[in-house]
């Protein structure tokens, strides 16, 4: 159907960026892509910019955002841009040579103020126009391979330098809101020029990856308009994990196929534009540089056969007792936390039908940028104890300018005003307007259970640092802080009202992904209250070998969540339809 | 003329656009003070978290910041000499500063053009 792919293709292209929704296998393609290429003697550099990235996993190599050789593989560095690493760098040399000179209280101050959602952002992606950019590594890299970050937050790195130089063009002040980037205007020139790279098709090629799945080709075509709106045209598609054949008798295995061939069915007109190729569904684990190589080599299965196990499968609760907990414990608040790609909208959908079902008042909300709940809900549904809402950036940020000008036109005249309007055109002004939009959702709980499916892992924990970051300053602020940031805080600490639930699927990455997120919460005083182990083949009676043996492989990290991870564990297995509408949610919470 | 130096606490912009809620007073002097850098007016304004630099420079500064901590920001030097501290200067005290008459500082849109739309006149 679709050509097999391969990184020939890129011969020519030095610039190679990988792009998806979390969980499509963003990362092990870069990394099969990046291992192909210097196997063929290019000299490849693979780059991370995922705040929430696994590339460490994957390569099982310990990296830094210095580019270091990978062992065994001839040609081939990586490195790996922490967002909050490359914050706390730039931290250290605004702040580093003053220590001893100013007292430690003023240091301190200094620090707090660098270490918000602003800085961390801007730093992440100085670090990536500084790659862009440097001759040094055009020089030295036949291939420079990024890896990216989620697509909600890639779109939002990527319009940046649109979005900076606008601003800076329109700004008649010297930029006063570019707080954690003051010499900005030094890199006007260095941001053109990461612009002018992404927009090259002879420079720059971005591959998009999607699952064979209805919801990730959707977001795959919504993401592929918005990079070419921003002038970013040079773009391919793989559809990853792709079953070539399947056993007719077998439930699950037919239902896994005809489910996939029915998305393809519906193929976006938008894609078919691209230069599609398709990766095969494989039956290993993508990890470690022999079964990234079997990739390409369009192997299904492993070269050695793995013993057959006798064991039995695992047996663990399902998602209704998680609801029935929920309903008796009284919860107010619940999020569902995790890497994008693992269900979490379903999820929190399905639990928000259960507690609906068992006469709760519900309201079901996203702070996922990338999320599709209308999607989710696209039947008609009618049930006056369930409201649904989305927190859309876009929105937020055009609210929060017009109530921010409003209050301030008592007091300003039109000079003040437009002074203002400069500074709200910030991109940090988003950042702001979620948070707020956020806090506000939180305090519905007043009188329903609210339901959140939040972002994607990395940006949640930047909305929750922020959370954290803004209730130290809520004590020095003179404005009027609305009720909702005051006890938001302190509100998802209390385990009497918040519950966070973590969704993972038994694979590498979502796992060690969600186990990164549980101590990443632990530290910021939230105790995740339960695990779910989504879309389990495991927990199906598949004979299909391809589907068996990924089966086999969940169950090592089944037992992880189970042993080592979970307060408590529940497990969703693989359905053969997906869950659309209230009625078919609800089907979820019964089985 | 009279030289006006403003020393911020560590904040992320000086309209105060970026904290949980917006500080009215905080926008107030921001645009009094944009107003009267246009005209030409000797004012200089240092935010601690990016221009630490200007802090070390100014003994005046320096010891103030030993001796009281960065919660009394902002500090107010006329002419090299703090006049004000934790607080920012009035209108009128700008006015006085610089004199000129209060009114250009404290006066509501004069100019709020009327604009008809004949369109909707047809």
């Amino acid at each position: 159907m679709f050509q097999s792919f391969n990184p020939k293709t890129f011969e020519n292209t030095q610039f190679l960026f990988f792009t998806g929704k979390g969980g499509v296998g963003k990362t092990s393609t870069a990394c099969a892509t990046a291992i192909h290429l210097a196997d063929e003697g290019k000299k490849v550099l693979l780059v991370s910019t995922d705040p929430a990235s696994n590339l460490q996993d994957v390569l099982e190599v310990e990296l830094t955002n210095t580019p270091r050789p990978v062992p065994n593989i001839e040609n081939l560095d990586a490195s790996n841009i922490d967002p909050e690493e490359a914050a706390e760098m730039y931290r250290e040399n605004v702040v580093g040579p003053y220590r001893g000179k100013l007292p430690d209280t003023a240091i301190k101050s200094m620090e707090e103020q660098l270490s918000g959602a602003c800085t961390v952002e801007m730093a992440a992606f100085d670090e990536f126009s500084n790659i862009i950019s440097d001759p040094a590594i055009r020089n030295r890299y036949d291939h420079v391979i990024f890896d990216t970050a989620p697509t909600g937050h890639t779109l939002r790195l990527l319009q940046l330098p649109t979005a900076w130089n606008e601003f800076l063009e329109e700004s008649t002040h010297g930029a006063s809101c570019l707080g954690p980037l003051s010499g900005l205007q030094e890199k006007k020139e260095l941001y053109e020029q990461t612009v002018k790279f992404l927009s090259d098709k002879d420079q720059t090629a971005l591959i998009l990856i999607t699952r064979p799945e209805t919801s990730s080709l959707y977001e795959s075509n919504r993401s592929a308009n918005e990079l070419r709106e921003i002038g970013i045209k040079n773009q391919m598609l793989i559809v990853n994990g792709l079953l070539q054949t399947h056993l007719s008798y077998d439930e699950v295995s037919s239902a896994f196929y005809q489910r996939q061939q029915e998305a393809l069915k519906g193929f976006p007109k938008g894609l078919k534009q691209m230069l599609v190729y398709s990766l095969p569904f494989v039956s290993y684990s993508l990890t470690g540089v022999e079964n990234l190589r079997y990739l390409f080599k369009q192997y299904t299965m492993p070269a050695k056969v793995e013993t057959q196990s006798q064991q039995e499968n695992l047996q663990l609760p399902k998602l209704s007792s998680v609801v029935d907990r929920f309903s008796e414990s009284q919860t107010r608040v619940i999020l569902t936390m995790g890497k994008g790609g693992v269900g979490k909208t379903t999820v929190a959908s399905s639990i928000a039908v259960g507690l609906v079902e068992k006469g709760h008042k519900v309201h079901l909300t996203t702070t996922d940028p990338a999320a599709h709940l209308e999607y989710t809900f696209s039947d008609t549904f009618d049930h006056e104890k369930l409201s649904i809402s989305s927190i859309n950036p876009k929105d937020e940020v055009t609210a929060y300018k017009e109530e921010v000008l409003s209050q301030a036109s008592e007091s300003l005249d039109e000079q003040g005003l437009a002074y203002l309007k400069e500074d709200l055109d910030s991109p940090c002004t988003e950042e702001i307007a979620v948070f707020r939009a956020f806090a506000e959702q939180v305090a519905k709980c007043e009188d329903e259970i609210v339901v959140i499916d939040t972002a994607p892992t990395g940006h949640t924990l930047l909305l929750l640092d922020s959370a954290e970051k803004y209730h130290k300053e809520l004590t020095k602020s003179t404005g009027e802080v609305p009720e909702s940031v005051k006890t938001l805080l302190p509100r998802l600490r209390n385990p009497k009202e918040t519950s966070v639930v973590i969704v993972t699927l038994a694979e590498t990455t979502p796992v060690l992904e969600a186990e990164r997120l549980q101590k990443d919460l632990v530290r910021a005083n939230i105790d995740p209250e339960c695990w779910i182990i989504n879309q389990s083949l495991h927990a199906t009676e598949t004979q299909d070998p391809v589907l068996a043996g990924r089966a086999k492989t969940e169950r090592k990290w089944i037992e992880k969540v189970r042993d080592e991870l979970a307060q408590n564990a529940a497990i969703i297995p693989w359905i053969s339809e997906e869950k659309i509408g209230y009625t078919k949610l609800k089907e979820f919470i019964i089985n | 003329m009279n030289k006006l130096e403003i020393y911020d606490p560590a904040m992320c912009c000086s309209t105060g656009v970026c904290g949980p809620s917006v500080d009215p007073e905080l926008t107030r002097v921001a645009s009094a003070i944009f107003s009267l850098q246009k005209r030409g007016f000797d004012i200089e304004r240092y935010n601690l978290a990016n221009e630490p630099g200007k802090f070390t420079e100014n003994k005046a500064v320096t010891d103030f910041l030993q001796e009281k901590g960065p919660d009394a920001l902002p500090v107010i030097l006329l002419n090299g000499d703090i006049v004000m501290e934790s607080t920012y200067p009035s209108n009128d005290e700008l006015s006085e500063w610089f004199d000129i008459d209060t009114e250009e500082l404290n006066d509501r849109p004069k100019n709020n053009s009327v604009t008809i739309d004949i369109s909707e006149l047809k």
